[in-house]
């Protein structure tokens, strides 16, 4: 029997969002002299990569569809009030209970629809995008005839936008690790399907478990042919 | 500033007839001068004769001496830019004075020319044009290459990484290249960096200075000539308008601060650098007739950057509407 995770809308958003930022990677990683000096151009099929045009408007475009996506999710969270992602008071100290209890060091604690770990990790991540989308508007502002920053400004920016690259990397590396963790590994269907185990979720995730079950009932859970239910 | 402004204007209106004439008029305007007065120079090639009596063309060794101090100083041996097996280096080839070089930022095209059924001389004097929009300076990844508000497009060699973009996105791939100097050296100089990009820089210190380029004041014939970008642009327009000439670098790459002046059109002049002067090199830029700013095209599409969040909140709008009008009492309110 299984329970609905992901809606729609989120695996929408997540899927947009991690592919306009794995092409975000290639082309502005291409912004700077390497695709040619490391043969990257001579792939098959990547025969465009040294083309510092190319990439740009790529870049362009990407980051076009990274803000559309952005802003709906923003407005999304804000309409439905589905904050269960969103940090809150606390979570720095239970991330550090979690990882303790991946060493067997600690009890995990009970969790809700998210570790507190992938609360901390979410905020990093949405935070690494605001300061790329805001660096990368200046960038483009730059870039467009008749403008004219301040050298200060744009310094500024395309340092604080390849900082926050390098953050955005590896918060995602460690989103990809996570699943080396083998108790990670149900909820990764849940991303495509929307569902998970309901066995997995009254386990790892009791406290979001027992929440729904109280709020719909036994029934809403176990119900397995319900349109659209949460089981 | 306006005492040395003075002092300049009455400087370049000594360097030559032509350069008088232009100058006169700018006198007049010397009043609403202020510090950040964009400036241009006219490059006319009806008076250029390439100094042919000369080894050295006299604003090309004028540029040499001036920026001697300038030229990078490599420590030998240079290694090559892994995994590939090259480097440029140019420092064993310093006397070059027919092409451009880290050492040598001006040259002197001597083409010849056929233009009405006759085989014409003609000696086209050669450097950073001085973009209005340059896309060196817009795509520089490390924001070290600066338009001046005075007009120059300045690089910095000490934040230079030597990757030369800049060259490659300058629709006359200017910029040139020296290895083993500069900043890259102290990161990871086998795997990233190549050296630092020169090119010419207006002379900026003496610009600031209220001198002008060393090279302008160096020509022996009024061919180059300097001041007030809006009198250059305006002289070299109606230069071309009287004289049914041709006029380049008013509109190439979007404009810049130099405007040539020829009564052979540009177009065979860019055929004859092809077929006389270009060896596969970096260096012996040719001059295409209306060249296209890479920027124009991303330009074109900044404005998606204000539709898409605007398309986001709409369609987000739309979506918890339908959701929240169709809801179903036993969903998930957190899924």
């Amino acid at each position: 029997m299984k329970i609905l995770r992901h809606k729609l809308e989120i695996r929408f958003v997540h899927w947009v969002t991690a592919l306009s930022i794995l092409v975000l990677f290639f082309t502005g990683f291409g912004q700077m002299p390497v695709y040619k000096r490391y043969f990257v151009d001579q792939i098959p099929g990547l025969e465009w990569s040294s083309n510092y045009l190319i990439t740009l408007n790529l870049h362009y475009y990407a980051a076009m569809i990274l803000m559309f996506i952005s802003f709906f999710y923003m407005l999304y969270i804000f309409l439905t009030k589905e904050t269960a992602i969103l940090p809150k008071k606390g979570d720095f100290k239970e991330t550090l209970i979690i990882f303790a209890s991946l060493l067997g060091l600690a009890k995990e604690p009970d969790n809700d629809k998210y570790l507190a770990e992938q609360r901390l990790a979410f905020a990093v991540t949405a935070l690494s995008i605001a300061a790329l989308i805001i660096t990368g508007v200046i960038k483009v502002l730059k870039n467009l005839p008749a403008t004219n920053i301040p050298l200060s400004l744009s310094f500024w920016a395309t340092q604080v936008h390849n900082f926050f690259t390098v953050i955005l990397l590896f918060s995602i590396l460690a989103h990809l690790l996570a699943f080396l963790i083998k108790d990670n590994r149900p909820l990764l269907p849940s991303m495509f399907t929307g569902h998970i185990s309901l066995d997995y979720a009254r386990r790892r995730h009791s406290l979001w478990f027992n929440r729904i079950e109280k709020q719909y009932g036994a029934s809403a859970l176990t119900d397995d042919n319900k349109k659209g239910s949460a089981a | 500033m306006s005492m040395s402004r003075r002092n300049f204007i009455k400087r370049a209106a000594y360097s030559g007839l032509a350069a008088t004439a232009v100058l006169s008029r700018v006198d007049k305007a010397a009043a609403s001068l202020n510090s950040t007065e964009e400036y241009a120079s006219i490059i006319d090639l009806s008076k250029c004769d390439g100094c042919s009596n000369l080894d050295t063309p006299l604003c090309v060794a004028s540029c040499r001496t001036k920026n001697q101090a300038n030229y990078p100083q490599p420590e030998q041996p240079i290694g090559d830019y892994w995994p590939q097996t090259k480097h440029e280096d140019w420092s064993d080839k310093q006397g070059l004075v027919n092409r451009l070089t880290p050492y040598n930022w001006t040259y002197v095209q001597h083409l010849e020319v056929e233009h009405e059924g006759r085989l014409v001389k003609v000696s086209v004097p050669r450097r950073c044009l001085h973009c209005d929009n340059p896309p060196c300076s817009s795509l520089c990844p490390f924001g070290v290459n600066e338009k001046m508000p005075e007009g120059p497009v300045v690089i910095n060699p000490n934040g230079c990484f030597g990757g030369a973009k800049c060259r490659d996105v300058c629709p006359w791939n200017i910029p040139q290249r020296q290895a083993g100097v500069g900043l890259y050296k102290e990161v990871a100089p086998k795997y990233a960096g190549g050296g630092v990009m020169y090119k010419c820089d207006m002379c900026y210190d003496l610009i600031q200075k209220g001198k002008e380029p060393a090279c302008v004041s160096a020509c022996p014939n009024g061919a180059l000539s300097f001041g007030p970008k809006k009198d250059m642009q305006t002289y070299a327009r109606n230069w071309a308008q009287e004289n049914d000439g041709y006029l380049y670098g008013d509109a190439e790459n979007g404009g810049t601060s130099t405007f040539y002046l020829s009564v052979i059109p540009f177009e065979a002049i860019h055929q004859a650098i092809l077929e006389q002067e270009v060896d596969g090199k970096p260096g012996k830029p040719g001059m295409p007739v209306g060249a296209v700013n890479v920027l124009d095209e991303p330009a074109g599409i900044a404005e998606g950057f204000v539709i898409a969040p605007v398309a986001g909140l709409l369609a987000a709008g739309l979506s918890v509407y339908r959701t929240m009008k169709g809801a179903e009492i036993n969903e998930d309110p957190e899924a």
